[in-house]
């Protein structure tokens, strides 16, 4: 199915764009995805996840790009390639950082796909035993420990979460059909478009901050040459490649900003495990391959819980269980019954794509290095454009294009307040699953909200909402949370 | 001058305070139901409520410690002059879209942001917008396809 021309053309276009965007500084896998997610609609539902999938990946492969050759992240997860990377490229040995970010990312892309494989059929199996309380509960917990792992107060997370939980109500509502809060406004019918919530929240706002600062770029004035590896690179990189591999995948599981825990960790694991911990951070190639391997292979462990539940482990997976949705699938336990083609073909098209991550970035590396040149201030006016034009494509109304403008407003003042988007855009998309399972299992229960602990898997769910939401109460594991926010502070999940 | 982050709290929570009120009394008009039948107004309601109660805890939290200082709201000067311009210059763009038409607007649109917020010269401003407008006409209109409006001059 994959192995179509125009599928893999498709998965060809979705790596190279994802590379594109994810190179600009500033635009990371989440604004990338929403920015490129118009251009899916008139695909078959295979080809457009495949490309996305191709977009998610490529972007993070592109935001290591600008870590390595000008010190700026493109994503949060490329924050700790900066540390070594960088330093390898001032060293003059920019070609093998670049080269072996690459080949990490291949062979932890490769450990996750049959991680992915092996572990997805039978979580959905097992999910589907779950009735409407506990995919409420499920819900609820996946929301919860998002919170959880955002940065900052959790209470300002959670009035975030219900934020979007209270926009995801807007439109018409799918029992009675009833219109809530549409104000005669036909667009609104359909409740609150993800797209320009998201391009609104993380493009606009993202070059509205940039806008902001002044930016102030650094010019890559030197060549990039010798992209492959040494056999010492390769001696020093192949253990904390699949460390990094495998580390990632379980991390990946996890809901929360798993790309940038497991690149943190894959670093700390590594330094932990050297001969010579002191010389990380001036250069040394350990330092990029393990944290590289971690995040690629933990984009492929974060498509389980979508695949197999029918949630986003983060923002970014939530955009892209908004493009099933807009494509007409449910994703959940019965995708991978139902939608065979869908499954197996988004786990191909990443093994290909990961493939021609390799073919085409170490070629291309010279080109991107042209695309860092262009100043800012000619940059971020086109990228408006490309915001304003990919919002106003969706259903060619202007409404939209000014819903995006106005949550471009909210995101830009949201980071001052220290508000978390990522509850809010998780909220939103699975806002209308969530009502509609409350209100069924309140329907089955007769007014009983006890249906959530009398189901022995709702309950467990439940169980672990409430451990999470009193957790920082306790002393030891408020700590530990305290410590795992360092490591994201700031960084956009 | 600098403000703390429980001063920036308290303005968080005025305005969710607000947004939640308003939720839960439109969730009126709409029927809240019951327990047993809930209708279109009862997550709207209950949620809308949870986050008044959870505002007013934000309120009382942030008067009880004295918070840190923040950097200021505007790093720069003249930060804030860039931010409103650009913003309005995009409410202003989605305006004229219609009226001259995706190329004329996109070229008025990048030139006006690049001699102006970073200002550049004139002719750099001209070319780029130019080559800008002519690159995403082709892209978008001639490319992909995308219906976007032509304007009273049809390009």
């Amino acid at each position: 199915m994959v192995f179509t021309p125009v599928n893999l053309l498709l998965c060809f276009l979705g790596v190279l764009l994802g590379t594109l965007v994810g190179v600009l500084p500033g635009l990371g896998p989440t604004a990338a995805i929403a920015l490129l997610l118009p251009n899916t609609f008139h695909l078959s539902p295979v080809g457009a996840i495949i490309m996305l999938a191709g977009i998610y990946y490529g972007a993070m492969y592109g935001g290591s790009t600008t870590s390595i050759l000008v010190n700026i992240p493109g994503e949060a997860a490329s924050v700790v390639t900066t540390l070594d990377g960088y330093q390898m490229a001032l060293k003059g040995r920019a070609g093998p950082a670049l080269g072996i970010a690459a080949f990490g990312s291949f062979i932890a892309g490769t450990i996750s796909v049959m991680g992915l494989m092996l572990v997805a059929p039978p979580l959905a199996k097992f999910a589907l035993a779950f009735g409407p309380p506990e995919y409420f509960s499920l819900m609820l917990m996946g929301i919860l420990i998002l919170i959880y792992l955002a940065s900052g107060s959790i209470l300002k997370a959670l009035m975030m979460a219900v934020l979007g939980l209270l926009i995801s109500t807007i439109g018409m509502d799918s029992i009675s059909g009833v219109q809530r809060l549409t104000f005669g406004i036909i667009e609104l019918s359909d409740g609150v478009g993800l797209i320009p919530v998201i391009m609104g929240l993380f493009g606009v706002a993202e070059v509205i901050s940039n806008v902001e600062q002044g930016i102030k770029q650094e010019l890559v004035t030197s060549k990039v040459r010798d992209l492959l590896p040494s056999l010492q690179d390769w001696k020093d990189s192949f253990l904390p490649i699949i460390r990094g591999g495998f580390l990632g995948f379980f991390l990946g599981v996890l809901p929360g900003p798993a790309p940038v825990i497991s690149a943190f960790s894959s670093y700390a694991l590594e330094k932990k495990l050297s001969k010579h911990p002191e010389k990380f951070g001036t250069g040394v190639i350990e330092g990029v391959a393990g944290p590289e391997a971690a995040n690629n292979s933990a984009t492929g462990g974060a498509f389980i819980p979508l695949f197999t539940l029918g949630i986003p482990a983060n923002s970014v997976i939530a955009i892209l269980l908004g493009a099933f949705m807009i494509h007409g699938i449910q994703p959940g336990p019965l995708l991978i019954s139902q939608h065979p083609q869908i499954f197996w073909g988004t786990v191909i098209s990443m093994y290909v794509g990961n493939m021609m991550l390799i073919i085409l970035n170490l070629p291309l590396i010279g080109l991107w290095v042209k695309l860092l040149r262009v100043p800012y201030p000619v940059l971020f006016p086109l990228i408006l454009v490309f915001c304003v034009v990919g919002v106003y494509s969706l259903n060619y109304s202007f409404v939209e294009v000014g819903l995006m403008i106005g949550f471009g407003v909210l995101g830009y003042i949201g980071r001052k307040f220290r508000l978390e988007m990522a509850p809010l855009v998780l909220a939103l998309v699975i806002g209308p699953m969530m009502e509609q399972n409350l209100r069924l299992s309140l329907v089955i229960s007769q007014g009983s909200p006890w249906i959530f602990i009398e189901h022995p898997i709702s309950a467990s769910f439940f169980a672990l909402s409430l451990f999470l939401l009193l957790s920082p109460l306790i002393p030891w594991i408020g700590g530990k949370r305290k410590k795992l926010q360092e490591k994201v502070e700031g960084e956009d999940i | 001058m600098p403000k703390t982050q429980s001063w920036y709290d308290r303005i968080a929570a005025l305005f969710f305070f607000g947004v939640g009120l308003f939720f839960a009394l439109y969730a009126r008009r709409v029927e809240i139901g019951s327990w047993n039948e809930p209708g279109p107004g009862f997550l709207p309601f209950w949620a809308g409520t949870t986050l008044c109660v959870m505002a007013v805890g934000l309120f009382v939290g942030s008067l009880r410690r004295a918070g840190t200082l923040v950097p200021p709201f505007f790093p720069q000067i003249d930060s804030w002059k860039r931010v409103l311009v650009t913003f309005l210059a995009m409410v202003v763009y989605m305006q004229i879209l219609n009226l001259v038409g995706f190329t004329i607007a996109t070229f008025i649109f990048v030139g006006f942001l690049v001699k102006f917020i970073f200002p550049q010269t004139w002719t750099r401003s001209i070319i780029v917008a130019a080559f800008s407008a002519l690159c995403a006409r082709l892209l978008f209109i001639n490319l992909l396809k995308t219906q976007l409006p032509r304007g009273f001059v049809g390009f």
